[in-house]
């Protein structure tokens, strides 16, 4: 990796840090979902660096709505139609601390331990990569994303089932 | 060499999507008023820029100033990547037909902070139209892309273009296209689908609360954003620069401006939808559909 990527990713890292820091300090569910928003495309951004360009731009477009839509459920189901109500971002704090801190040890001694494969010498060409992408879903993985999939969508059927009134009353 | 080649490239297309802009205000007035003023666009420029700028109280300072910034940046974006011809796109992406995609994408995200960071009630309502907006266009959208990239079996848009050589995708997916063209005319908040800033019920909706020079950046940026949704029709689904006798980018231009044109006839003679019939007609109608597009053209293709 030459030191340009090096230091794109470590800016673009920096940056996903700040922003998921900045979800917790405002009172705001719009503000926490765009620093959220804006912390996920830094995400992407690090993915573009690596030169991963599928799942950079795959991550950039996903997170845009789903984002949104998440800051428009959260303050249906929280009475507050503005998003403005001045709520507290944290909960519980001393166990939410502690766990955190119990996760992130756990992530680093996986990352420190786990024996990982050398680095490419040369990284195969986006278009190559795409054609890779597509045979690993449609072969090894495809019993996963298919379950995963099938899942999302029963999910999302049952939900909008569940909220609609019938018989169709008139407005 | 190689430098000035893709200098002048980059100089051509900034052109011509900038002249195609400038029609295209241009033609949006003409659909509304029937006759072509071809100077009101700069007249109304100079207006914006020298008019006071009233912002509300108590909004939200960060956001209010990125919305308009980020909608000019996501109707611009997904232009750097369509080809004016064989060899006129900004930049060749391998992604490039999902880019597009992530591109539009931000023009939700543009609307709904523009709507809410203004604190006013018509702006948040009309930003929160958008967002209902968006999960009504944005399957049937992205599943009649698929379909494009399915028969080019490549993202890259000059690969797609290439694929409709013998036949365009308008007539090879038919139902592609129609899914498309509306999902299009509702991204670009055109009429019918204008419910986000409807004028003359929502009191300008998201934007209502942006003067001045904001004002001048947002209709700048919807005015491109229509124009960035011209072209990527032209290029997925009219053979892009594909025709005999003139030049490529002539052709583009031509095929683009015709597809602009034909949003705002639509949109002068189609009442407005409303966005609860909008929804419906998505997930009955237009998301099978899309997805019944990909099949049919999933068995053209093993045929």
């Amino acid at each position: 990796m030459n030191p340009l990527q090096l230091f794109f990713l470590a800016g673009f890292g920096l940056a996903a840090v700040w922003f998921g820091w900045r979800v917790f300090r405002t009172h705001s569910m719009v503000r926490s979902a765009m620093s959220l928003l804006a912390c996920m495309v830094a995400l992407g951004a690090m993915f573009l660096v690596l030169q991963a360009e599928f799942l950079g731009v795959l991550q950039i477009m996903m997170m845009a709505a789903e984002m949104s839509i998440m800051a428009f459920f959260m303050m249906m189901f929280m009475m507050d139609p503005g998003g403005l109500g001045n709520m507290n971002m944290t909960h519980q704090q001393k166990p939410a601390t502690a766990l955190s801190a119990a996760v992130a040890a756990l992530v680093l001694a996986l990352l420190l331990s786990t024996n990982w494969p050398a680095p490419l010498a040369r990284v195969p060409t986006a278009t190559q990569q795409n054609h890779d992408l597509g045979i690993e879903l449609m072969t090894r993985s495809m019993m996963i994303f298919e379950t995963a999939g099938t899942t999302i969508l029963v999910a999302m059927i049952a939900a909008a089932a569940t909220a609609l009134v019938y018989p169709p009353q008139p407005d | 060499m190689e430098n000035s080649a893709t200098l002048a490239t980059t100089l051509l297309v900034v052109l011509l999507f900038a002249g195609g802009v400038y029609a295209l205000a241009v033609l949006e007035y003409w659909s509304v008023a029937g006759r072509l003023a071809w100077t009101r666009p700069v007249r109304l420029a100079l207006k914006l820029l020298a008019r006071e700028e009233i912002k509300p109280r108590q909004r939200d300072a960060v956001f209010y100033e990125t919305a308009p910034v980020l909608l000019l940046a996501a109707g611009t974006l997904a232009a750097a990547v369509l080809p004016w011809s064989a060899s006129a796109p900004l930049l060749s992406l391998a992604t490039g037909a999902l880019f597009v995609n992530a591109a539009f994408a931000y023009v939700m995200v543009a609307l709904v902070l523009g709507g809410w960071s203004s604190n006013g009630a018509y702006a948040m309502i009309g930003g929160w139209r958008f967002l209902g907006q968006l999960l009504a266009y944005s399957m049937p959208m992205v599943m009649a892309l698929t379909a494009t990239v399915m028969r080019a079996e490549s993202m890259v848009p000059v690969q797609i273009v290439l694929s409709q050589r013998g036949l365009w995708n308008i007539i090879y997916q038919p139902v592609g296209f129609g899914l498309f063209y509306l999902a299009a005319l509702a991204l670009a908040f055109l009429p019918p689908f204008d419910l986000p800033v409807a004028a003359g019920e929502l009191a300008g909706g998201a934007w209502a609360d942006f003067t001045g020079a904001r004002r001048l950046v947002l209709r700048l940026g919807r005015l491109s954003l229509v124009m960035s949704l011209a072209v990527t029709i032209t290029v997925f689904y009219l053979g892009g620069w594909q025709g005999s006798g003139l030049p490529g980018v002539v052709w583009t231009l031509l095929k683009t401006l015709l597809v602009a044109a034909s949003f705002f006839g639509v949109g002068r003679y189609v009442s407005r939808v409303r966005y609860d019939l909008m929804l419906e007609w998505s997930w009955k109608y237009a998301t099978p559909a899309a997805l019944l597009n990909i099949l049919w053209v999933g068995i053209l293709l093993l045929l």
